[in-house]
């Protein structure tokens, strides 16, 4: 009877990863993994060549530097929680960056495209193709006005991948045995030093898994991005330049491929792309960190 | 410098008049004044929340990391207190050393752990070669880690990092050494060891050994500095304390009442 | 020089051997530098704060005074541009029932897994759920219209929506449930089974009495959650005018007029998209609260378990 019931469970316990599997069956069936001609070349014309290039360039020119950004904020902010705030004052502080990640993509969105996109489009953006002029493909032209482009879609995605990194770094300095944090200021170094030589060395896989997940979090942001970037299927022609994004890209043309099955396998044969980079990403991410905590389930 | 205050030419470290309390207005050091002579090692001993961590930690401002502890007194180091407001508990750490009850080695190579104190200051590579050397000696683990520095330190048993701990600690070249029950997570043999290391270590500098073991205390140390609930109760000559101790408190605590 | 045993040679790092107050450049930069950190790490936060408050500001700003109770709970088909009680109530209707779905099917899988799944099935479990988590929601929209809106021939409507969200909001309660489950104090776990309870009456008469306040969190986090998606239902749902009258009828959410308008060129769609935003941010920031406050008074319980 014990055994009956517990084998029982097995369905419902796997329900989550039947909707991956359903997800994978629909996308492969839709598409009919039919690699089309020049699938990953750069060239965007619906129903002439269907070349996802522009997009999956567009994912990873927007992705990789958000990435960065708020892997270097998130550390700052991880090193000033366990080590140089009170503990009072930090645990009155981060809540405030756990609330970044409570925040919907589409107001992000409409803050990014009305309230800070002029910023970007006519004052940060001119700035800096200004004074970076002389690096190519990082001076004028500046872009429009709105400001639509990488520099706006970077910047929303660093806030929206922050409450991620900052989270991971955080707990795996926590998780550091106050012995060895103690060890090491018994020698004579400062705590920046102990932080650098002995605690983030002790904590590298905890950093790291920060990097994979939030560069999935950034990989996968879809309506954000598309309020932003300006949704022109091309590689940005300079840094201020619009361009797209896959999740963007699927998010938008699926309305127009109505009835035009060719167009839909493309979009999911894109989908697959988008969820085996996801997958990857996730799976690598998790592997380095095995320990599940409430804050986990909170905001990842 | 508090210059008007240092006794000269005599104990390398000296307490004056230390109480030290928690946020909780406990107060957990009440009053201590004791010194500790060149090349001798006190142990300090007493029952469970006498204090005698809280002693040692406040011997090198570690007590500084523990919020909300206040500490009034003073704690001289050749003449200086540590305690003063111009002097950086880092510098205070590097003249006075710190072992800990479980071996805290770093999780990297065995070179790398012993050269830690001195990259810290950026030492030229040929000095940290021989500190390096220097320090595995003293600290008894030279002979049998030579042949591989590079190893991981985490592949030594409990006892050989421990060791490997006293030589982080010792290459710095501290003048005291300060020890938190570094035995209690270590096997009889590896106890041993760690006790003939520290015989080799007081001829030439200052030990301070907190330990709960008083066979451990009459094995090693010259002087015992007997605690109870915050307060200094006795200090003097190992065999005087142990045979012919003049409180009754500390009677007790030597005859095993209050383990 | 102190007349102290000096069989110690220089030591090497410091101005003079044993000075405790010592100026070298070296020292001085190590102190300094440590100090500086600790000054421009705290800033930091400013980087998370500001945008916040700044997103707070402009949308109340752009929202509030054109905000009327009217307007809120409006449901005038033929304005559909200026009020906002069609959008509001559709998105209760939705997230009630996705949640609803969710629960049923995230509470059933997350205990199971805890409680009843043989180890290596359990893992595989939790492995699908942490996947689900990291999955972008518009993969999920388009699990909702290839077999829903396309292949099950729903078309775009309100159950197609609906069910999509359920999808990406169970694994939070699943996780969450399971989290709640396995932290279960040992002891209160085989005291209950030792005395002669099967494991569905243990489930139901001791597990979930303890681990309702955290899964309760989980639920409104996963409510947090799915209220601020967009992707799954634009794709899935036609927008309409009006509130879902039955499971197959068009639906608009607060998410999907802001998304229709926030380009528009016509002030007065602006404005509207603002004033669903206003509305969007204040029900998820109550939420969010709500999740803290159940967090926190969990945790008091939780603590009293452990004696």
């Amino acid at each position: 009877m014990l055994s009956y019931l517990r084998y029982s469970a097995i369905a419902p316990g796997l329900i989550p990863s039947g909707i991956i599997v359903a997800i994978v069956i629909a996308l492969v069936f839709a598409s009919k993994l039919t690699l089309l001609h020049n699938f990953f070349g750069f060239n965007w014309n619906p129903t002439l060549s269907w070349g996802i290039g522009a997009f999956v360039a567009g994912s990873f020119l927007t992705a990789i530097p958000a990435l960065a950004f708020s892997m270097l904020i998130g550390l700052g902010l991880a090193v000033a929680s366990t080590t140089y705030l009170p503990r009072l004052v930090a645990s009155l502080l981060d809540p405030f960056v756990d609330l970044l990640a409570g925040i919907p993509s589409v107001i992000y969105g409409i803050w990014g495209f009305i309230v800070i996109g002029p910023y970007f489009g006519m004052t940060i953006n001119p700035w800096l193709a200004d004074h970076l002029r002389l690096i190519p493909w990082f001076g004028p032209p500046s872009g429009n006005t709105l400001g639509e482009g990488l520099p706006l879609a970077i910047f929303l995605l660093t806030l929206m991948a922050l409450p991620i990194t900052t989270l991971l770094i955080r707990d795996s300095l926590r998780a550091v045995p106050r012995d060895l944090w103690e060890s090491g200021l018994a020698l004579g170094a400062t705590r920046w030093e102990v932080l650098r030589r002995v605690a983030l060395p002790y904590a590298r896989r905890g950093v790291m898994s920060a990097a994979f997940l939030g560069f999935g979090r950034a990989f996968g942001e879809t309506v954000a991005v598309a309020m932003v970037f300006g949704s022109t299927a091309v590689i940005p022609s300079n840094f201020y330049g619009t361009g797209y994004t896959l999740a963007a890209a699927m998010f938008e043309l699926v309305d127009s491929s109505y009835g035009n099955f060719q167009f839909l396998a493309v979009l999911t044969e894109m989908a697959l792309v988008l969820l085996a980079i996801s997958l990857a990403v996730n799976i690598i991410g998790r592997r380095l960190v095995i320990r599940l905590s409430t804050t986990e389930v909170a905001g990842v | 410098m508090n210059a008007a205050a240092a006794p000269m030419g005599g104990p390398v470290m000296s307490v004056d008049h230390l109480t030290v309390t928690a946020k909780t207005k406990k107060v957990l050091l009440n009053d201590i004044s004791l010194d500790f002579p060149p090349n001798s090692l006190t142990a300090v001993v007493g029952p469970s929340g006498c204090g005698k961590t809280t002693l040692v930690r406040s011997l090198n401002r570690m007590t500084e990391l523990t919020p909300g502890l206040r500490v009034k007194g003073a704690v001289y180091y050749l003449g200086q207190n540590i305690y003063d407001r111009r002097v950086n508990p880092v510098l205070v750490r590097r003249r006075i050393g710190m072992v800990f009850q479980r071996p805290t080695v770093f999780p990297s190579s065995i070179y790398a752990n012993a050269s830690f104190g001195l990259r810290l200051v950026h030492e030229e590579e040929e000095k940290v070669d021989v500190a390096v050397r220097h320090a595995l000696t003293r600290a008894g683990l030279w002979d049998e880690v030579k042949d591989d520095l590079d190893r991981p330190a985490l592949s030594l048993s409990g006892g050989q990092q421990q060791r490997l701990c006293i030589a982080r600690a010792l290459a710095v070249e501290p003048r005291v050494l300060l020890m938190d029950e570094p035995s209690s997570a270590l096997d009889p043999a590896a106890t041993q060891r760690l006790e003939a290391t520290m015989e080799h270590l007081k001829e030439s500098m200052v030990l301070v050994l907190v330990t709960h073991n008083v066979g451990q205390a009459a094995r090693v140390s010259d002087r015992v500095a007997f605690l109870h609930t915050g307060r200094l109760i006795e200090v003097g000559n190992t065999d005087e304390i142990l045979e012919r101790p003049k409180d009754p408190l500390t009677q007790q605590f030597i005859t095993g009442r209050f383990l | 020089m102190r007349s102290v045993d000096a069989t110690l040679p220089p030591v090497p790092g410091i101005a003079s051997a044993d000075v405790l107050i010592d100026r070298s450049a070296r020292t001085r930069f190590r102190l300094g530098f440590d100090r500086a950190m600790g000054w421009l790490t705290p800033l930091l936060f400013l980087v998370a704060i500001v945008p916040i408050l700044d997103m707070v500001y402009y949308v109340s700003l752009k929202a509030v005074p054109h905000l009327t109770w009217t307007i809120i709970t409006g449901t005038n088909p033929y304005e559909a541009n200026v009020y906002l009680g069609v959008p509001l109530y559709t998105t209760f209707y939705v997230i009630g029932l996705a949640t609803a779905i969710a629960v049923a099917l995230g509470l059933f899988g997350g205990i199971a897994t805890a409680e009843l799944l043989p180890e290596q099935w359990a893992n595989a479990a939790r492995t699908g759920a942490n996947l689900l988590v990291g999955t972008p929601s518009i993969i999920i929209g388009y699990l909702g219209y290839l077999g829903f809106v396309l292949y099950f021939g729903w078309g775009p409507v309100f159950i197609a929506g609906v069910v999509t969200l359920s999808f990406f909001m169970t694994p939070y309660v699943f996780r969450t449930a399971d989290l709640a489950f396995s932290s279960i104090p040992r002891h209160i776990r085989e005291a209950a089974l030792g005395s002669g309870a099967g494991p569905s009456q243990y489930i139901v008469r001791v597990g979930l009495p303890i681990a309702f306040p955290q899964v309760l969190t989980g639920v409104f986090l996963a409510m947090a959650i799915g209220i601020g998606e967009t992707a799954p239902l634009v794709v899935t749902m036609q927008p309409g005018v009006l509130v879902p009258q039955n499971l197959f009828s068009p639906a608009k959410t607060l998410t999907m007029v802001i998304w229709e308008n926030f380009q528009s060129p016509l002030a007065a769609n602006q404005v509207l998209a603002f004033e669903a935003a206003f509305l969007l941010l204040v029900i998820v920031l109550a939420l969010n609260v709500v999740v803290r406050v159940i967090s926190a008074r969990y945790q008091k319980r939780l603590e009293g378990l452990y004696q």
